[in-house]
């Protein structure tokens, strides 16, 4: 390296290798675009299986439709069976104030409001502590509950819900999405009456 | 180059993590298993190779005023290629690490090497240098790893070996358990180094 170039110089070689880096991340965006948007289609579908598991001949479209629920955005999928009567929905909520952030979930219900199961997309809760509510013992509990047999809160806070021991928060936070699909459900069932 | 004293160096006497004590934001956050430790080396591998071989391919050519932006521009541009690449091909390490892969760029061990090596010597060498360094990296973040997931979920790279209801001492997946082993690390690994002759 030299002692002290020109301005000129320092510029031109700044650009040059701006310019080449920004080439380059062009190339690499434009080929990882595709599976990267397979990879979270993949994903999407592969949680909808869980969440609506034991419906049989069912088919759901390929997309969620948007929907507003308690100042939130949410999607859902509306599973038929082959003769158009619906069979369940697939809800995408977020589980709002996680211990480190908002989560991404998705949860089953079938035609009658039945919890069948819930899935976590996308969460950064604490391994070991948080991530509790992707496992048994925690999910078991929503199983078959709906909106109105269940006061929607933790032990804690006066409800039904068995909090993960030492992640209260994470439990507030996943419990509250839960009542979110349900809203969700809710909402869809008036609007067919 | 000598590769034995390379070895031994990087991995050992002067490895970044032990020995110098550079990068402890990924060393400390992503070890909480011995996969994410194998994982967040890698991508460090990778963008330290390319970085080291680019830097030292231009190392005559950037000004020595702008140089600290100029290496900047070069790692992150390597930091997005893994970011992208890992989402595409393996998405659930991905999920893991995802908020962890951006502050490659600022890990000091990146530039470090690129100011102190690759911007001195030749191709070959700086990545060399690259690889051998990474690795060291991966191996201290795999040893961490593997200790914390042992302690604190019981098992060993994802497989449980204890009974369904044995508490774990959790402490190990939290944060003041990565501070709590890598000082037993360090004692470790500095007795290692003295031994191996090395400071």
């Amino acid at each position: 390296m030299g002692k002290q170039e020109s301005g000129l110089k320092v510029i031109l070689v700044l650009v040059l290798i701006a310019m080449f880096s920004a080439i380059l991340l062009a190339y690499v965006n434009q080929v990882t675009r595709e599976p990267i948007a397979a990879n979270k289609k993949a994903e999407t579908q592969k949680a909808i299986k869980v969440v609506l598991a034991g419906l049989k001949d069912i088919s759901y479209p390929e997309n969620p439709t948007d929907i507003q629920i308690d100042n939130s955005g949410a999607g859902y999928f509306e599973a038929k069976y082959d003769n158009g009567k619906t069979a369940g929905y697939a809800v995408i909520v977020k589980g709002p104030g996680g211990f480190t952030n908002d989560f991404d979930m998705m949860v089953g219900l079938d035609s009658s409001g039945k919890i069948i199961d819930t899935y976590v997309l996308d969460h950064k809760e604490t391994p070991g502590l948080g991530d509790g509510m992707q496992k048994e013992p925690f999910k078991n509990q929503f199983r078959g509950r709906q909106l109105n047999d269940t006061e929607w809160k933790v032990k804690k806070d006066k409800g039904d819900i068995d909090a993960i021991t030492a992640a209260t928060i994470t439990s507030r936070a996943f419990t509250k999405g839960v009542w979110r699909a349900l809203q969700v459900y809710k909402t869809l069932r008036e609007d067919q009456k | 180059m000598n590769y034995a004293d390379k070895f031994k160096k990087t991995f050992f006497t002067e490895n970044p993590v032990t020995g110098m004590l550079l990068g402890m934001c990924p060393t400390l956050a992503v070890t909480s298993s011995a996969e994410n430790g194998i994982g967040m080396g890698l991508a460090t591998t990778f963008v330290l190779m390319g970085s080291n071989l680019v830097i030292s391919l231009l190392r005559n050519i950037i000004p020595a005023r702008v140089r600290i932006p100029a290496f900047i521009v070069v790692i992150a541009t390597f930091v997005t290629i893994v970011d992208m690449g890992l989402q595409a091909t393996l998405f659930e390490l991905h999920k893991t690490l995802g908020l962890f892969i951006p502050l490659i760029v600022v890990n000091c061990i990146i530039l470090g090497r690129a100011e102190a090596f690759a911007s001195k010597n030749s191709v070959l060498q700086s990545f060399i240098d690259g690889l051998f360094n990474g690795l060291g990296f991966t191996f201290s973040l795999f040893i961490l790893g593997t200790i914390r997931e042992i302690l604190g979920s019981g098992a060993i790279l994802g497989m449980t070996f204890i009974p369904e209801n044995f508490r774990t001492v959790l402490l190990f997946v939290l944060a003041p358990g990565a501070f709590i082993t890598l000082g037993f690390m360090l004692v470790g690994m500095n007795r290692i180094s003295k031994a191996l002759g090395g400071k």
